[in-house]
C-alpha cells in the first residue's frame, strides 16, 4: 500500500480535528452503525388551549406507544396503542385508551402486500400521518377532524404495494361506519366502529393511490364506500367519500392542500329513524365538504436547534352542505377557520408550537371564539 | 461482495473552516472518482427514489438524507443497515457494488411512525449490456 500523500496526511488530521470539535460531526460518526434493535417508539403531545372569555384547559392529549417485530423478513408486525386525555374513566367522558393500529404485514413483492388486523383508513394527509412534528399547528386540521373523522382506524384486512417510479396503492375492506351514531356538528365521526366487536353485515371499502416519485412532492387520491346502516335493516344508508391532497416543499417553503367530500344516502329515513328511537332529530346531512390550504415557510433554516417555520392555515369545512328533503341546515356548522402560528425544532423530533385560531360559522346567533393554543410534541 | 463505508459529511453549517475542506477535498480525491453518485432522500414514510437501475459490477455511492427524523436505512441480503441522520443532522454514505443481478429490497429499519412499513424501495440490478 502506497504510503499516504500529503494531502491525506493533512486530510485525517482535519478530520480529527473536525470531529474533535464538533459534536455534529460526532453524531453523525456514531449513527454510522447499526441501528439497533428498536421495538417501542411513540409519541406524545400536551396542550394549553386559551378560548377568549374562557378559562384555559391543560391537556396531555396524546400518549402513543408503538410496537414492531418481525417474524421473519417478510411477516412483520406494527401496534399503536393510544392514550388520550391522559385518564380513562368510563365511556369517553375523561380520556379513551385505543388501539389504532395492530396489524400484520405479508411483505410478498414490491407491488402487492397483504396486510389484515387493526388498520388506519388510507384517507387524507393526517390519518395516516399524524406524528406531532410532521404538521403545523396545536391541535390537527378541522377538516381532519370533523370531515375526515381522524384518527380513523378499523378492522379488516387489505392489500398495499407500490408500482413503477413513485406510484403507491392501499386497498383494503374493513368494518364500515355506523349511520346511528351520525350527528350535525362532526358528521360521520361519531360512527367508527374503532374495530371494537364491529359489526360487519355489510363491508366498507376503501383505497388511496399516491404519487411520490419526485422529491418534495406527493399527490394523494383517496376513497371509502360501505353500507352502514346495517343497525337497521329498513334503512339504505352508504356513506361515499372522495378526497384529494398534495404536499409540496420547494426550498423553505412547504404548501400543502386537502379536499375532502361525504356522500351519505337515505338520510331523511336516517333523520326520521334515530330522533324516533331518541326523540331528537340528529339532523344528518346527505353531504359533507371540507377543504384546507396551508404556506409554510421555515424562517429560521439552520437545522435542529436553529429551526423555526411559520405557517398560516385556511380551512372551510360545512357539516351540513346538502340537506335531505325537508331539512334545513344548522349554519353553524357551516365554519371556516384561519390558524396562523410558529414551529420551533430543537431538535427534529420535538416541536414546540403556538397558534392562534380564528373561527367564524354562517349563523347569526352561535358565535365561536377566538383561540390560542400552545403546545408540545415530541417523537421518540 | 458488498462494499459499505460511512462517511459522515457536515452540513453546511459547518463547513466553514479549512479543516474540513481538505477532508472533503481527501473524500473527493481518493475514493469518489470511480463512484455513481445517487441521492436518496427519506422522508415519513417514503425514499425518494423509491427505485433505482444499477449496473452489475458498477460501484455506486448512495448519499442519503433526512426530511425529518432518523430513518434506516437497510439492503436485504446484504450487510447494508445504517442510520441516515435526522434533518440538519449531516448525511450518510454508502458504498454499494452489486455483484449480482436481481432486484434488491432496501427498507426503512427503524421505527419512524405510523406508516413505517410503506417505507420500502428497490434496486434493480441490470447486467452490463455488451457493446
Amino acid at each position: 500500500m502506497a504510503p499516504p500523500t500529503a494531502l491525506q496526511r493533512v486530510a485525517f488530521g482535519s478530520i480529527a480535528v473536525a470531529a474533535l470539535f464538533w459534536p455534529h460531526l460526532a453524531v453523525a460518526q456514531a449513527q454510522s452503525e447499526p441501528p439497533p434493535p428498536q421495538m417501542i417508539s411513540g409519541y406524545m403531545d400536551f396542550h394549553l388551549n386559551k378560548p377568549a372569555d374562557q378559562p384555559g384547559v391543560l391537556d396531555f392529549h396524546r400518549f402513543v406507544l408503538l410496537f414492531s417485530h418481525r417474524f421473519t423478513e417478510r411477516i412483520r408486525f406494527v401496534g399503536e396503542l393510544e392514550l388520550e386525555h391522559a385518564f380513562v374513566e368510563g365511556l369517553e367522558e375523561a380520556g379513551e385508551l385505543e388501539l389504532e393500529q395492530a396489524y400484520l404485514d405479508f411483505l410478498l413483492k414490491r407491488s402487492f402486500n397483504v396486510r389484515a388486523g387493526m388498520l388506519l383508513v388510507p384517507i387524507g394527509i393526517i390519518n395516516e400521518r399524524h406524528e406531532p412534528p410532521v404538521y403545523n399547528g396545536v391541535e390537527r386540521p378541522f377538516v381532519d377532524t370533523v370531515i375526515v373523522p381522524s384518527t380513523w382506524f378499523e378492522v379488516g384486512a387489505g392489500v398495499h404495494g407500490e408500482i413503477g417510479t413513485g406510484w403507491r396503492y392501499r386497498a383494503y375492506a374493513l368494518a364500515p361506519l355506523n349511520a346511528l351514531d351520525f350527528d350535525a356538528e362532526e358528521g360521520i365521526r361519531g360512527g367508527r366502529q374503532k374495530g371494537s366487536q364491529a359489526d360487519v353485515r355489510n363491508v366498507a371499502y376503501t383505497g388511496r393511490l399516491e404519487y411520490v416519485g419526485i422529491r418534495g412532492l406527493q399527490l394523494g387520491l383517496s376513497g371509502w364506500r360501505g353500507e352502514s346502516s346495517f343497525a337497521v335493516p329498513r334503512l339504505d344508508t352508504t356513506v361515499g367519500i372522495v378526497e384529494g391532497d398534495v404536499r409540496h416543499r420547494i426550498g423553505r417553503l412547504e404548501t400543502r392542500a386537502q379536499y375532502a367530500h361525504v356522500f351519505i344516502s337515505d338520510t331523511a329515513n336516517l333523520n326520521d329513524s334515530i330522533s324516533r328511537s331518541t326523540g331528537v332529530s340528529p339532523n344528518v346531512a346527505r353531504q359533507l365538504r371540507g377543504w384546507y390550504a396551508e404556506a409554510a415557510y421555515r424562517i429560521w433554516n439552520a437545522g435542529a436547534p436553529r429551526d423555526l417555520v411559520a405557517f398560516v392555515r385556511y380551512e372551510n369545512f360545512d357539516t351540513q352542505f346538502r340537506m335531505p328533503e325537508g331539512h334545513l341546515p344548522l349554519k353553524e356548522f357551516d365554519r371556516e377557520a384561519w390558524i396562523a402560528g410558529l414551529t420551533y425544532y430543537p431538535d427534529p423530533d420535538v416541536a414546540v408550537k403556538i397558534d392562534f385560531v380564528q373561527t367564524n360559522n354562517e349563523s347569526g346567533f352561535v358565535r365561536l371564539p377566538r383561540t390560542l393554543n400552545v403546545g408540545l410534541g415530541w417523537w421518540f | 461482495m458488498v462494499v459499505l463505508k460511512m462517511m459522515p459529511i457536515a452540513t453546511a453549517r459547518a463547513i466553514r473552516a479549512g479543516a474540513l475542506a481538505a477532508a472533503l477535498c481527501f473524500t473527493a480525491a481518493g475514493s469518489a472518482q470511480t463512484q455513481k453518485p445517487i441521492e436518496i432522500q427519506a422522508e415519513r414514510f417514503t425514499f425518494t427514489p423509491s427505485k433505482v437501475t444499477l449496473t452489475l459490477g458498477e460501484e455506486v455511492q448512495f448519499r442519503l438524507t433526512s426530511e425529518d427524523t432518523a430513518h434506516g436505512f437497510r439492503v436485504l441480503d446484504t450487510d447494508i443497515n445504517v442510520v441516515i441522520p435526522k434533518r440538519g443532522k449531516g448525511e450518510i454514505l454508502v458504498r454499494f457494488k452489486p455483484e449480482k443481478a436481481g432486484r434488491y429490497v432496501f427498507e426503512c429499519s427503524r421505527m419512524c411512525g405510523a406508516g413505517h412499513n410503506f417505507m420500502r424501495g428497490e434496486l434493480e440490478v441490470k447486467e452490463r449490456r455488451q457493446p
